[in-house]
């Protein structure tokens, strides 16, 4: 592990605004895309609907991607006993 | 006793002799029945304190006294501890107790000692020892601060980075955990916050643990497991610093210590309680990432699919515009030829029209020109003759005729009094046959 063992996740800044402008959960991103596709297969939206749909749909897909493969490598253990050791001794420096 | 064993001629001594008892019977037979004896005695519950308290692999033992008396007793060590979860607290040497259960004898054998207990089958902590008792007020007193809400109006994140694990280093909750977030799909970070969970001390290492995930900070959620161990040892789990701890903690905690029946204050105060290590595992993780992942392929692909017939709309529709001027234009030719053909009918009409008229007209004006042709050819000369007529009768010849003279002046202009006559001295007298030259006398 690097110098910045627990940095904030990725997760909870690199969230796509929603419409509203509010950054979102992976759960709120794949309900929207739920919703998103079941709206597109309704086939009532207009052709500028869809493709406003669409483009969202991808940044929110593209967003849970990430969200997946942030846990998706390999498993890391950690002992918080070594952890916090571990701090100390850097902040003792 | 005529549940005692009948006596064996065979292999037995002879007996006493003069002695009135029945036998000799073999002690083992004798031990089993009285073990049978015992064993009908009815059921009771007795109280007393608790002396001498050992604890066996698989068995209990203590004896419960009170000034009167004591009795051994026995109990199963698995029922043992199940007694002391029910009871809300460990039973030790001098608790006053209640057990209930009934009488029952251990025969022996050749190589082990026989001996009599109380068979232990139910117990309650009576007086001041009253755990049970003492936890629920504690319950009580958290739920009315509040104490038990706080952790569950955190939010909890469905697929957190870094999870915190409060247990056992040597437990199975580790394995447990391990194996059913790999189940999920999940390879985040663990933490491994390692504390004893095997007994009733176990709390003040238990917050300290927790103190330390939440101080190192990117812990999203924390277990705090018990996996195997006693059922006892649920009472650290009752801790009120360990609940006030959890409360206070801006991480949420899910709980999987106790057991369907048995309640801890943890599980009151953790953001979820879970019945074992695997389901603390799967609240701590809601996303299967396994099907998330094949759930969001699809889901692409379903929306790629969507743009690209969008796409497909959209490209027809502005086609179908690129189209639109010569269809427009076509469509205005033909509108334009259909007025020019219209003009062209209502010109031919209004030539045919004005030509009528004309023709009318020109009857007209022809039967006019007859009408004046007519005139000029037939009444005109009698009308000429009339007026040539009332010409002449004021015909100054025609008034000579009758003897009249006319005078005029040398020019020819008629002098029509004395005095023009005296001015001009040359006159002219016209008679109807001639004229004569005259000349006045008078100056």
């Amino acid at each position: 592990m690097s110098g910045e063992p627990f940095g904030k996740g990725e997760g909870e800044s690199g969230a796509p605004a929603q419409p509203g402008g509010a950054p979102q959960t992976y759960e709120q991103a794949a309900a929207r895309v739920e919703a998103i596709i079941r709206r597109l297969d309704s086939g009532e939206a207009s052709l500028d609907e869809t493709l406003g749909l669409v483009r969202e749909g991808k940044a929110l897909i593209e967003f849970c991607a990430a969200e997946l493969q942030a846990v998706g490598g390999a498993l890391e253990e950690l002992r918080l006993d070594e952890l916090v050791e571990r701090l100390e001794r850097e902040s003792a420096r | 006793m005529s549940a005692l064993p009948s006596s064996s001629a065979q292999e037995r001594p002879s007996g006493i002799p003069d002695s009135a008892a029945p036998g000799p019977f073999a002690v083992g037979e004798y031990a089993a029945a009285l073990r049978l004896k015992l064993r009908s005695f009815q059921r009771v519950q007795l109280v007393g304190e608790i002396v001498n308290l050992r604890l066996a692999r698989a068995r209990v033992y203590f004896e419960l006294r009170d000034a009167g008396g004591a009795l051994p007793c026995a109990a199963w060590r698995e029922d043992w501890e199940a007694m002391a979860v029910r009871a809300g607290s460990e039973p030790a040497d001098g608790m006053q107790v209640v057990v209930a259960g009934g009488c029952d004898y251990y025969p022996g054998s050749a190589s082990a000692s026989p001996g009599f207990s109380f068979a232990v089958s139910d117990l309650r902590l009576a007086g001041a020892g009253d755990l049970l008792a003492r936890i629920e007020r504690l319950r009580k007193l958290l739920d009315a601060e509040g104490i038990l809400d706080r952790q569950k109006a955190l939010r909890r994140p469905t697929l957190p980075r870094t999870i915190g694990v409060v247990t056992g280093e040597s437990g199975k909750a580790r394995d447990d955990i391990r194996a059913a977030l790999g189940r999920r799909g999940w390879a985040g970070r663990l933490v491994w916050g390692f504390a004893p969970v095997q007994d009733r001390h176990a709390a003040p290492a238990i917050v300290a643990a927790l103190g330390d995930l939440a101080a190192v900070g990117g812990v999203e959620v924390v277990i705090v497991a018990r996996g195997g161990g006693s059922l006892a040892d649920l009472l650290c789990f009752c801790d009120e610093t360990l609940c006030r701890t959890v409360a206070l903690l801006k991480v949420p905690v899910i709980a999987s210590v106790g057991h369907h029946t048995d309640r801890t204050l943890l599980d009151d105060v953790a953001a979820v309680s879970c019945s074992t290590p695997t389901h603390a595992a799967e609240a701590a993780v809601a996303v299967d990432c396994v099907a998330a992942r094949a759930a969001l392929t699809a889901a692409a692909g379903r929306l790629s699919t969507q743009g690209r017939r969008a796409l497909l709309t959209r490209a027809r529709a502005l086609t179908a515009l690129s189209r639109a001027p010569a269809a427009q234009l076509a469509r205005q030719r033909a509108g334009l030829h259909q007025q020019v053909r219209e003009m062209r009918a209502a010109a031919r009409r209004r030539v045919q029209e004005e030509r009528s008229r004309a023709g009318r007209h020109a009857l007209v004006l022809s039967r006019k020109v007859e009408s004046t042709r007519h005139d000029a050819r037939v009444r005109r000369p009698a009308d000429l003759e009339r007026l040539a007529l009332a010409l002449a009768a004021h015909d100054p010849q025609r008034t000579l005729e009758r003897g009249y003279a006319l005078v005029e002046d040398g020019s020819g202009e008629a002098v029509v009094s004395a005095a023009q006559a005296r001015a001009r001295r040359e006159l002219n007298v016209r008679f109807a046959d001639g004229s004569v030259a005259a000349r006045t006398r008078e100056p």
